[in-house]
């Protein structure tokens, strides 16, 4: 499948480099501060090793400040052995953790359009027994409803993020917009439990998943695209209005819908939502809408 | 046994005083004035219920919550009260919501409403 697909996008002009529409990516980038985000391959070249040398300056079309923002990205998309795989592996054109300059021209092609993230969700372990009832009581926006369900329910609005916290010590933290905002909340989450008396520690904060979504700006043919990815889509309009499409690698769920919006969802780093993108793009494109 | 929460109003508070003062004075003993509070606190939320036609709605910012023990608390703040058929409304700076399910009373959420 994939092949002839996305050899496709190759074969474009390199003007494409520049994004068709800077404005609008400036102001997406503008709204969400603090995330590392536009240029694809930036934070992968981050990861290599110093001698792969300076990355090659033309791809970074957008003025982009991302220097600055990238040492926040760097350990937290650390390169997973999927990454590698893919970029030694058969197709390394829809590799996103490729700095390599000719490759980059897929990126490049969907380089106008980059998922967002939209959610994350983390846990931590804070290694001590929770009174539950104490904490519901003593906290604030708090919410404790034993029969209803056996965690505490506590927001904080900076980060704007909703945490569950058992009684067991283990806490879930949701909502975050970026894997950074998702660690600090946790941590003020924990310091809050810190300051109601309990021996709080910040342990094993893992991201569980992200979510991220985008707009491709062209209405998508999904009948087309069940059938000719049948291995991996389900499409019933009866049930739900967007096309699920599981791709294997990365193992990344995304919800396709005729608008041209695109969901993506079950991402333990970042890097894999925007692996995922890039494979999936040159496929939409080849399933677009003519009418 | 329903909520108590009523007893730190005006009405609440006059009755209270009364009712101490009559205990001092040996006209009525503390049993009598207990049963008399407890009715107070039925009769009030029967009164609010049935009798009070009269609606406010209110808007502002939530600053917390907290709901435990089946009590909802609420700080808002900047608040503007308006009664629904008339005109006036009234600022307020702070205001606390206790809310508390009118369907089913226990002891436990009384307690917590009054602290």
């Amino acid at each position: 499948m994939s092949r002839n697909d996305r050899s496709m996008p190759f074969t474009l002009p390199s003007p494409l480099h520049e994004p068709p529409t800077p404005m609008t990516q400036f102001m997406e980038q503008q709204n969400v501060p603090g995330t590392p985000n536009i240029q694809t391959p930036q934070p992968s070249s981050s990861l290599m090793p110093p001698p792969s040398a300076p990355p090659p300056s033309h791809i970074f079309a957008t003025p982009s400040p991302a220097p600055g923002h990238q040492p926040p990205a760097a350990p937290l998309a650390s390169p997973s052995p999927l990454a590698g795989q893919s970029s030694s592996g058969a197709n390394p054109y829809t590799n996103p953790v490729s700095p390599r300059t000719p490759l980059s021209a897929s990126t490049a092609e969907s380089m106008g359009i980059i998922p967002q993230l939209q959610n994350i969700v983390s846990t931590v372990t804070l290694g001590c027994k929770l009174d539950l009832k104490d904490i519901a009581l003593r906290a604030r926006n708090a919410e404790y409803n034993p029969k209803r369900f056996a965690a505490v329910i506590m927001r904080i609005r900076d980060p704007r993020t909703t945490a569950l916290v058992f009684s067991s010590g283990k806490m879930v933290c949701t909502g975050a917009k970026s894997e950074d905002f998702s660690r600090l909340a946790a941590r003020k989450y924990a310091r809050i439990i810190q300051k109601l008396g309990f021996p709080a520690k910040f342990l094993e904060f893992k991201i569980q998943n992200m979510v991220g979504s985008c707009d491709v700006k062209f209405p998508i043919r999904l009948e087309g695209l069940v059938v000719a990815h049948s291995q991996f889509s389900s499409y019933e309009p009866e049930l739900f209005p967007g096309l699920i499409y599981r791709m294997v690698r990365p193992r990344i769920v995304l919800l396709i819908f005729v608008s041209g919006k695109v969901v993506l969802t079950g991402a333990k780093e970042r890097s894999q939502i925007i692996e995922a993108f890039n494979n999936i793009y040159p496929i939409l494109k080849n399933f677009k809408k003519t009418t | 046994m329903s909520y108590e929460l009523y007893r730190h109003t005006t009405l609440g508070v006059c009755l209270q005083d009364a009712l101490d003062e009559m205990i001092g004075t040996q006209q009525i003993n503390p049993q009598l004035a207990l049963r008399v509070l407890k009715q107070f606190d039925k009769s009030v939320g029967k009164a609010l219920s049935s009798r009070v036609r009269t609606r406010y709605n209110f808007k502002g910012k939530l600053k917390t919550y907290r709901y435990c023990d089946n009590v909802w608390t609420c700080l808002v703040q900047d608040v503007e009260l308006k009664e629904t058929q008339a005109a006036d409304v009234v600022q307020v700076n702070k205001v606390k919501i206790v809310a508390c399910d009118a369907n089913n009373s226990s002891s436990a959420a009384s307690k917590a409403a009054k602290s």
